[in-house]
């Protein structure tokens, strides 16, 4: 329960929020995007005409942006319009606009478009059904490959005592936000406008700037509020469309998905293959190697990020001597990979968890004595030589086991519980900064993020900037500018927004503190500031002067009593000299979670419910406790639908199968069990006050807790995401 | 030539004449009315997100056509505070920090707020929170809004 | 999207009829609850020129007389959902109606309007076949009755003739009942399997359904006359459950294997009549 609501609460409850989807604007269009037929092939034709031929209704394709955008090349790998070769069902390959939404669908139906079928690549096993071989670099179906090693992996594995094997196969999950993706673009005065629901305005700036191939100046992003992100509204992908048909049609142009258009366009985690081996010796594991085969549909070779970093998360947080990790990207026709709450990471633990579960059971080994013993502590190295630093993981592992003991003390039949650890690490991106505003009446922060929801802007930097300057939480106010005005911020994704902001506000206090001291006439900067008589002072020793008397000549001489901040956090680093191939990411921090789950299975059809549920988290530093609580409720949640429900279903010839809800299907209110969260403190992160990002976190154990509670359960074991009740039959034998 | 219709939208008159037959009430409410805090989600009925009261029954907006509606007293997510009812279940959510990105909370308002009319003190929470069921989220996981829920059950006895 | 269509309001049956007549099933579509139609013609599914409303009619009724439930056509499932009388005597029906939507869907959602889409994975259809429900049509040619088995002939097809319309929905004898589902999504979701199950105190046979199976809902006479007690041993309700499942014709769909999908009727079945000898047993 919160202490005050939330600074959002108001215009949400009341209606009054508006978000991408509401956006209007006098005399504007609605624009559509027209979609390719088939998920691969040569583009013959497209015909605009019969489109053009409907009153009102503007058309532009491929051939038309040398006029819209003169003397630009855009992005010649991210061509706006294909002009040779389809890559997915879908694809725009022109886009309309028109007075009504509804003839701009028409006009989009209208618009003729030939194109010559080629073979669909739709399953990453039709190309790869084993594990490929050396010649697989050359396929032109990869688009990444990475390889790391350390030690004699065959060896070893020669010489163990057990040695595991396991393939496993994980499902496409969407973000299903609920709002979908839409903006209002204008284009005057040398200006790409454009105003849209985005989890980063720079990021988005940056995208159509590069899209387009215009100067970044000249683009101008004010997002609005944002019915939630999860990593797919993390880039621009409508506004390059509503910008070129804005600036073809004069007029402003409001873009926006229906929902099966989310679905069919939306990039996101997409399915894998990963074989696991593992070799212990007394109770040790020895010898680890990891095969990742990763679909990354339409993804730009040597662009990939997903592949280097996921195996990070194969590894997991585990002493592993010598190990061979090596992880392929493989080009389909789908859309491109793209950002998910925690990409990829959830499905990683499910894996790894899954597979050093039955790796202990076949080695004669408590699974939940055997993790602990192998879980990373502060000073260890991880696999790919980087000092861990403070990390809280073992301590909260511990703490799950403790309930998972005594859940399963009380659990009846068929109930199971299963205990799962997750790691994560708070993002960076490239920075963030904030400008700090300080009137008498209260601070202002002032940067360049929208609160998505999760309060890491509104409440984690306002409660910060509180912290930092002793100002009450109500006296701080988080303000939004356009990318015109606001401080450059990277995003809210990648659990960073509210430790890379943070960073900056406390950058931003010392420098407003300095110079508040200077001009008070003081010797040093002020400790802090408080409020007294309804206005804000500044406590130094005994005395409490106002800031209004230096406020006025603070705005004769400049824009009053400003200060800017700066972030731009670091990973560690890694031993580059176990890397063979491609790129690997170290972390910034090191965040835990360990979760209990317990479930009932139907033994009859292999349904799972899932009926009590635990959080642990190594979260360093809370700074706004009402949101960390809400991040991992809605963290876990989600992680059911990851766990249980949620598949994307693709055909051989391209076509998703179940685009949209009544057949995606994400948990509903009746579905969640109670949650119990806890925190483990004392590991501090990369954060103001030693905080760890906690957006993603959450989502990360979940699978792989329900999973381990169904194995408990019954015995079967599962080794597919996601655990629908056929999946969970065939593992009991049933059928 | 579409027939006029009148709707009373939360207390006020408006006469429509120029509806086209196959306009749905949510368009109708957000582009023709300019009350955009209904919302559109995934406009097929699987979401909640565009529920409102049509003569105090909730009733999803994306799914009925408004000429089927005509002489009818709407209630929209700006209407709710002008009855208790509305404005209690605004305040629990308020206080149970039962919101975060905010795009389905105007459809669990008016849901709920349909709900506790049509069956009062009598319905539990458990029979509420199951009625609800219709409603998605995906931001919460929906713990916070059962707190909200109970906490308007608690609060009305 | 939409196509442009004309919206008509006819306000009595006799012109409702008339409506129908004039144009062919697809230009000319009639309008219950809407939740389908809907949805159906923004899919660009449905091609209708002229949708008939039927708001006006006189048909959101609910008559008991003696142990007989008539429903109008177009009384909103919520409606149902919410009488007591119903909640008492058929329980299995209002465990079904339940599994339809939210509940702002089922405030239009109507009886009339499942079944005149004949969904094979409508949840409401199987217990309507185990309860022996009826329809009463009204057309041009005056009124008939068919019993609901009779009324489904295939996935969205049934036996309305050319303008007709159902009035009501008849269910002529409460019976103890069950139903049982298996969905993707336990708790809120259409159904990929689902059984009904029922016994007569008139006849003392059972009756049982089953949804889900393309091309429609089914009864399975085998398998029920396979019963032969009110209370039949447990190896002779897995038998029958086993026996219906080997007989229906069923395909792998893109959720679900065949094996998998005849393991859930047998399993379901099985379970329906023993839920039902039970609750019978109790209420002796």
């Amino acid at each position: 329960m919160t202490a005050s609501p939330r600074p959002d609460a108001r215009p949400k409850l009341e209606g009054s929020a508006v978000f991408g989807m509401d956006l209007e604007s006098p005399g504007m269009l609605w624009g559509a995007l027209v979609p390719a037929p088939v998920a691969h092939g040569r583009l013959r034709s497209v015909d605009l005409a019969p489109a053009r031929a409907i009153e009102g209704v503007v058309a532009i394709g491929a051939a038309d942006l040398a006029s819209l955008l003169p003397g630009s090349s855009g992005d010649p790998d991210r061509p706006v319009f294909p002009t040779d070769t389809v890559a997915y069902r879908n694809q725009p390959v022109a886009a309309v606009a028109a007075p009504t939404r509804e003839l701009a669908r028409q006009a989009a139906r209208a618009v003729r478009v030939e194109v010559e079928p080629l073979p669909v690549v739709s399953d990453l096993e039709e190309i790869f059904p084993e594990w490929p071989g050396p010649s697989a670099d050359s396929s032109p179906h990869v688009a990444a490959h990475v390889r790391a090693r350390e030690g004699d992996v065959e060896a070893v594995f020669r010489t163990a005592d057990t040695v595991v094997r396991e393939v496993y196969r994980t499902s496409s999950v969407h973000q299903v936000a609920l709002e979908p993706h839409a903006c209002l673009a204008e284009v005057g005065d040398g200006k790409w406008r454009v105003r849209t629901s985005t989890q980063s305005p720079f990021g988005a700036r940056e995208d159509i700037a590069s899209l387009l191939g215009v100067p970044e100046e000249s683009v101008v992003v004010e997002g609005t509020w944002v019915g939630g992100g999860f990593g797919g509204k993390g880039s621009a992908l409508l506004e390059p469309y509503a910008l070129l048909l804005a600036r073809a049609a004069g007029r402003p142009v409001k873009l926006a998905l229906g929902y099966r258009e989310e679905f069919l366009l939306g990039r996101t985690t997409l399915p894998s293959v990963i074989r696991m081996e593992t070799a212990v010796a007394h109770g040790r594991i020895v010898a680890r190697r990891v095969r990742l085969l990763l679909d990354v549909g339409n993804a730009l070779p040597g662009r990939d990020f997903a592949t280097g970093f996921a195996i990070g998360f194969l590894l997991g947080p585990y002493a592993t001597p010598a190990f061979e990790v090596e992880g392929y990207a493989v080009r389909t026709n789908k859309p491109a990979f793209g950002p998910h709450r925690a990409p990829f990471a959830p499905q990683c633990a499910f894996v790894l968890e899954s597979h050093l579960d039955h790796v202990a059971r076949e080695a004669g080994v408590d699974p939940g004595a055997f993790r602990a013993a192998h879980l990373w502590k502060e000073g260890d190295r991880t696999p790919l030589g980087q000092a861990v630093g403070p990390f809280g993981l073992a301590a909260a592992f511990e703490k799950a086991r403790a309930i998972a003991a005594r859940w399963r003390a009380e659990a009846g039949p068929d109930h199971g519980v299963g205990v799962a650890a997750g790691f994560w690490s708070t993002g960076t991106g490239a920075g963030g900064e904030v400008r700090l505003l300080l009137r008498p009446t209260g601070l202002t922060v002032v940067q360049g993020e929208r609160e998505i929801g999760s309060g890491s802007v509104l409440a984690g930097v306002a409660a910060v900037a509180a912290r930092c300057t002793g100002l009450p939480r109500d006296r701080v106010t988080v303000a939004y500018e356009s990318t015109a005005r606001a401080p450059f911020d990277s995003g809210v994704y990648g659990s960073r927004t509210t430790a890379v902001l943070g960073r900056a506000v406390e950058e931003a206090t010392r420098m407003l503190f300095a110079d508040l001291g200077r001009r008070l006439g003081l010797a040093e900067p002020v400790p802090r500031l408080a409020v007294a008589e309804d206005e804000v002072v500044v406590v130094a020793g005994t005395t409490r002067r106002p800031i209004r008397e230096v406020l006025t000549e603070a705005e004769r001489t400049g824009d009053g009593l400003v200060a800017t901040g700066r972030h731009y956090g670091k990973g560690g680093t890694i031993d580059e000299r176990k890397v063979e191939a491609g790129a690997f990411y170290p972390f910034t921090d090191f965040t835990g979670a360990a979760h209990v789950a317990e479930v009932s299975v139907d033994r009859g059809t292999g349904t799972v419910r899932v009926v009590r549920y635990a959080a642990v988290h190594d979260a360093g530093t809370i700074i706004d406790p009402a949101s960390a609580s809400a991040q991992i409720e809605g963290g876990v949640v989600m992680g059911l639908g990851t766990a249980l429900t949620e598949e994307a279903l693709w055909s051989e010839d391209g076509r998703l199968l179940n685009a949209g809800l009544l057949d995606y299907r994400i948990p509903t209110l009746g579905s969640v069990p109670p949650i119990e969260v806890t925190f483990v403190e004392g590991f501090s992160g990369a954060g103001p006050f030693g905080a760890k990002g906690l957006g993603e976190p959450p989502i990360i154990p979940v699978a792989a807790a329900v999973a381990l509670a169904v194995r408990d359960a019954t015995g079967a074991h599962v080794t597919e995401l996601p655990l629908s009740s056929e999946r969970v039959a065939r593992a009991l034998n049933l059928l | 030539m579409p027939t006029p219709i009148v709707l009373t939208v939360n207390g006020q008159r408006r006469p429509l004449d120029r509806v086209p037959d196959s306009e749905r009430l949510l368009d109708t409410i957000r582009w023709r009315l300019g009350l955009k805090g209904t919302k559109e989600g995934c406009r097929s009925g699987e979401c909640g997100a565009c529920t409102v009261l049509v003569d105090g029954v909730s009733t999803l907006s994306c799914l009925t056509l408004t000429h089927e509606v005509d002489g009818a007293s709407l209630t929209t997510i700006e209407g709710v505070a002008a009855d208790p009812v509305g404005r209690n279940v605004q305040e629990a959510f308020a206080r149970a920090g039962a919101l975060q990105c905010g795009y389905c909370t105007p459809g669990f308002v008016l849901a709920l707020v349909g709900l506790l009319k049509e069956r009062g003190a009598d319905a539990s929470t458990d029979e509420l929170l199951t009625d609800l069921g219709g409603n998605l989220c995906r931001c919460t996981g929906y713990l916070s809004i059962a707190r909200a829920v109970s906490l308007l059950q608690r609060e009305g006895e | 999207m939409p196509t442009a269509f004309t919206l008509v309001f006819p306000a009595s049956v006799e012109a409702a009829i008339a409506e129908l007549a004039t144009g062919s099933p697809g230009e000319v579509v009639v309008l219950a609850g809407g939740t389908d139609l809907i949805f159906d013609l923004d899919a660009a599914r449905s091609t209708a020129r002229r949708v008939v409303s039927l708001r006006h009619l006189p048909w959101r009724t609910l008559d008991w007389n003696g142990p007989v439930l008539t429903v109008g056509s177009t009384l909103p499932l919520r409606s149902l959902e919410q009488d007591p009388e119903v909640a008492a005597r058929h329980p299995g029906l209002l465990q079904a109606i339940r599994a339809v939507g939210g509940v702002p869907l089922r405030h239009r959602a109507t009886l009339g309007g499942n079944l005149g889409r004949a969904a094979p994975a409508s949840d409401l259809l199987p217990v309507l076949l185990a309860l022996d429900a009826e329809v009463d049509l009204v057309g041009p040619h005056g009124s008939r009755t068919l019993s609901v088995d009779r009324f489904l002939v295939a996935s969205r097809r049934t036996a309305l003739a050319s303008g007709e319309l159902i009035r009501s929905v008849r269910f002529p004898e409460p019976r103890p009942s069950a139903y049982l589902w298996q969905r993707v999504r336990p708790e809120h979701d259409i159904s990929q399997i689902a059984v009904a199950a029922a016994r007569s105190p008139s006849d003392g046979r059972w009756r049982l359904a089953v949804g889900g199976i393309p091309p429609r809902v089914v009864r399975l006479p085998e398998a029920e006359s396979l019963l032969r007690s009110a209370a039949p041993a447990d190896s002779e309700i897995r038998f029958a459950a086993e026996e219906a499942a080997q007989r229906l014709s069923i395909a792998a769909d893109r959720r679900a294997s065949e094996e998998y999908r005849r393991h859930l009727v047998a399993t379901l079945l099985e379970r329906a009549v023993q839920s039902v000898v039970t609750s019978s047993d109790r209420s002796r």
